[in-house]
């Protein structure tokens, strides 16, 4: 990657910023110590900009700030513009007709008068299509999931609509998800309409995790962490294995 | 900047259990022995020693993940875990070939020593300077070595 150590300066909100030309603009927003609301961002993950919910001012046009580079002096960027306020209200309505029970997004409709839309009650299973899940999914190193379908018919799910064949029910997905929307079990472990064995640690049986999730790990793993602290601290000592 | 690190002394350990203590009450304000970052590993022989991260320089777990969560300061060497990019995916509990990293259920997150940020409480609470906070002038192989040479003075004189 090319170094660009330029700055570039603005002002977000009336305040003056100087940074890093290039520099995310929802980054510089909250180092300015300037709340923006987001959803479907995670810190770890490639940034996808569909929720819109960060929405900002800049131009004259929306832009979504989890993704938008500031790259030219002299930017002049609002996050709380009525533009900025009515966009929010309408997503919020959108992503509550989603999920009506979040209580993330329930706060943020209070504080913007957002509703959910009654004539899309249909569609309210909790997920707000963020894709956060297939994200973190991939992340870990598998691709089990996808958003299929169109319109507001459009869903998570595994290939066929099926419970995904690559899934090795490592819980990320569930993790990540912003709205608690993936039923799971950790023991037994299940999850997308899949049950999982567990392997076990071969020196005291504590649970390792679900076989498939060791393969992809790419190591042979036989103990867990604290008889592998255990054996490691055994060897270096020239002691001979614990008998179990 | 010189980097420190958490010198372990076997011979010195009393097993006491000040350092696990230390640690898990940072991030639990309580004794829970499963959430201290740094273990005492007992001999059914005798002896006991203090085991916690190494910060690798070829660290396995820094490799696997692939959401930045795990991250090394440059300037410190340490490696820390940066809870809000984690997706709990584990495939760093599995790879890292001492057990020194662990998933928290509760935390949702991989967990590992810090070194509390440069100023390690494990090392504090130490009573018998079996554990301490120093600079680290040598290379990583060569504190591994003097560790193992330690590790085996404490077992044969318990
Ligand atoms: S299941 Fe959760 S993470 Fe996946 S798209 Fe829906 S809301 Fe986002
Ligand atoms: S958080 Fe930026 S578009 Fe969703």
């Amino acid at each position: 990657m090319g170094k660009d150590t330029k700055k570039v300066s603005g002002t977000i909100d009336g305040r003056e910023t100087s940074v890093p030309r290039g520099s995310i603009l929802l980054r510089a927003a909250l180092d300015l110590g300037i709340g923006v609301p987001t959803l479907c961002h995670h810190p770890g993950l490639p940034p996808d900009g569909n929720c819109r919910l960060c929405s900002a001012e800049t131009g004259g046009r929306l832009v979504a700030s989890c993704l938008y580079p500031l790259r030219d002096d002299g930017f002049v960027v609002q996050t709380r513009s009525p533009l900025v306020v009515e966009a929010r209200r309408f997503v919020l309505g959108l992503l509550l007709s989603r999920a009506p029970a979040d209580g993330y997004l329930l706060g943020l409709a209070g504080e913007y008068g957002a509703k959910a839309d009654p004539r899309l009650a249909d569609g309210a299973d909790g997920c707000v299509r963020c894709g956060r899940c297939l994200r973190a999914c991939r992340a870990a190193g598998s691709e089990a999931i996808a958003l299929v379908g169109r319109g507001w018919g459009r869903k998570v799910a595994g290939p066929f609509y099926e419970p995904p064949i690559d899934c090795v029910g490592c819980l990320a997905c569930a993790q990540a998800c912003p709205t608690g929307a993936i039923a799971f079990s950790e023991e037994p472990r299940s999850i997308w309409g899949r049950d999982f064995g567990l392997a076990r640690c071969g020196s005291c049986g504590a649970i390792l995790g679900t076989p498939g999730e060791l393969a992809r790990s790419g190591v042979e793993v036989t103990l867990c962490p604290s008889c592998r602290r255990r054996e490691y601290s055994r060897a270096v000592a020239s002691l001979p294995p614990a008998q179990s | 900047m010189t980097r420190k690190t958490i010198q372990v002394t076997p011979g010195r350990c009393i097993g006491c259990l000040n350092c696990e203590l230390a640690c898990a009450s940072r991030d639990w304000g309580q004794y829970f022995p499963v959430g201290s970052k740094i273990g005492l590993v007992f001999f059914s022989e005798g002896g006991q020693v203090p085991v916690t991260c190494f910060q690798c320089d070829e660290a396995p777990c820094l490799k696997v993940c692939r959401t930045g969560a795990l991250a090394r300061n440059e300037a410190t060497g340490v490696i820390a875990v940066e809870p809000e990019r984690c997706v709990g995916c584990r495939t760093c509990v599995s790879v890292c070939p001492f057990g020194n990293i662990a998933y928290s259920r509760a935390g949702r997150r991989a967990e590992k020593c810090d070194q509390c940020q440069g100023a390690p409480r494990c090392a504090a609470a130490c009573p018998s300077g079996a554990l301490r906070y120093v600079e680290d002038e040598e290379e990583a192989k060569a504190r591994r070595r003097a560790f193992a040479e330690s590790l085996r003075q404490a077992v044969t004189v318990a």
